[in-house]
């Protein structure tokens, strides 16, 4: 294999417009938004609630969800593909192998990193915030938008990060997506599949425009922090 | 209650506030009362809990109160209700600013309050004026020096017009100048109807005209002392009544009371 080589064919199958790589990142990145859109506003008022509140069970729950931000993509994957098989609990909706399970799928895997980098925002914000709402008369949700408003440096790198991590999972795709062409192939599982078969120019492709994504992520997110390290 | 007789109550009156962080008594007050119109500057040694006292009147710490009374009406100050972190107002020592900008950062309190656009931008730029911080309005917030930053605070808490200023050693660390820009703001404020209490050091606050010195030691209120000069003197007689009975009648610094 020429590298060389490789990477060329792979820049060309990419601006000629190749209609089935295209359709590929389509998919990637429909899926990807999709999840990230549900999972967000849930996973930032859950990391805020768990962050100001004190109730039994938070600790409980907090290293709960530090142990589902190492669980491998392949295991949860796994664990819907019981779920939503035929003979599981929620076979009945028919959503193995389609996109619906894989946005799920992408939503339990963004779900603790989101949770995890809110609480750790959140926690680390000044009291004074809190207090300076309170005073001047604030509801809770007011603080609570005051707050992570404040803070917003910390959730945009949650949201960043938890977009990384589903943009790039293969695990959970590939066992609840099932890989089919044009339907629920993604950017990793194709990256993997056309490795498997030799043909490297369209992995490379792939991989051009995956590693571009964690790039624009990265970049962006160091843009704003850098906005908000002046502060 | 009628009005009259609603004038003749303590804006705040609380029988007993004990607050201990374990087997330490930061706070045992009895009889704190405070009028409407009285200016109180609260001293003490650090760490004799005048903070804390403040804190716990604002509703942002917990303590053991004992019958507190807010104008005649008891209040509970531990499930601190809605209606009274309207009537009260806590600026930090330290007071922190959104990260937004001047304007908004005013307008804030305004803005929860539901008051309309056209009101709230009046009085906003009412409240830039008053504390001399027009030429900062372009300025990043993060960007403003201490004593500015002291002044922006003033001018969010008195926007909102409420009847009891809870200051937190508003000059402390405080260069010369924006000390004294910050203590005509707190003489200001000293004018208006509600009550200030001001958790201080500075000499300079202690001797404004009218001040009550409550001077807390041990968690207690050790010494309460008139001012030299009761408040108003000059063109407002009934100025030391309003200060409430047995504070502001003396003239002359001493103490006239021992709890």
């Amino acid at each position: 294999m020429d590298l060389l080589e490789t990477t060329r064919q792979a820049f060309v199958l990419l601006f000629s417009g190749d209609p089935d790589l295209w359709a590929i990142i389509f998919v990637s990145i429909k899926v990807s938004l999709t999840a990230m859109l549900i999972a967000t506003p849930w996973a930032i008022a859950i990391g805020y609630l768990l962050a100001v509140s004190s109730f039994r069970g938070r600790t409980l729950l907090i290293q709960l969800n530090q142990g589902l931000l190492a669980s491998p993509t392949v295991v949860i994957g796994l664990v819907l593909y019981l779920l939503l098989s035929r003979q599981g609990v929620f076979g009945s909706l028919h959503l193995l192998f389609t996109r619906q399970a894989m946005v799920i799928g992408q939503v339990i895997i963004a779900l603790p990193v989101l949770v995890a980098f809110t609480l750790s925002a959140v926690q680390s914000a000044d009291p004074r915030v809190h207090e300076t709402t309170l005073s001047l008369g604030a509801s809770r949700v007011k603080t609570a938008l005051t707050t992570l408003s404040e803070v917003r440096f910390g959730v945009m790198a949650a949201v960043f990060s938890a977009f990384g991590r589903v943009v790039s999972e293969i695990g959970c795709s590939l066992m609840v997506g099932g890989n089919i062409a044009g339907f629920t192939r993604n950017i990793p599982t194709a990256i993997a599949l056309e490795t498997s078969k030799g043909e490297f120019a369209e992995g490379v492709a792939l991989g051009f425009v995956l590693l571009a994504l964690a790039l624009v992520v990265n970049f962006s997110l160091a843009f704003l922090q850098g906005e908000g390290g002046l502060r | 209650m009628n009005e009259a007789k609603a004038r003749d109550e303590p804006l705040l009156a609380i029988e007993a506030i004990r607050k201990r962080f374990g087997a330490r008594t930061v706070l045992d007050l009895a009889g704190l009362s405070l009028h409407a119109g009285g200016s109180y500057a609260l001293t003490g040694d650090n760490g004799a809990g005048k903070t804390t006292l403040l804190r716990v009147i604002a509703g942002l710490e917990t303590a053991e109160v004992e019958r507190a009374r807010y104008r005649g009406r008891d209040v509970d100050l531990l499930g601190y209700p809605d209606w009274l972190r309207r009537e009260v107002i806590y600026v930090h020592q330290h007071p922190y600013l959104f990260s937004t900008n001047i304007r908004d950062n005013i307008s804030y309190g305004l803005k929860v309050r539901g008051t309309a656009r056209r009101e709230r931008q009046r009085l906003v730029d009412e409240a830039i004026r008053w504390a001399r911080v027009e030429h900062l309005l372009d300025s990043p917030v993060r960007k403003l020096s201490a004593g500015e930053k002291q002044r922006v605070a003033l001018a969010r808490a008195r926007v909102l017009q409420p009847r009891l200023f809870l200051l937190d050693e508003p000059t402390a660390n405080l260069d010369r100048e924006s000390r004294q820009q910050t203590i005509s703001l707190i003489r200001d404020l000293c004018d208006v109807d509600g009550a200030v209490l001001i958790a201080c050091h500075d000499p300079e606050i202690i001797q404004l005209p009218g001040m009550l010195r409550l001077h807390l030691h041990g968690g207690r209120i050790e010494h309460r002392w008139s001012p030299l000069s009761p408040r108003r003197q000059q063109g407002d007689s009934a100025a030391s009544d309003e200060a409430g009975p047995g504070l502001a009648q003396g003239l002359h610094w001493q103490p006239v009371a021992n709890d």
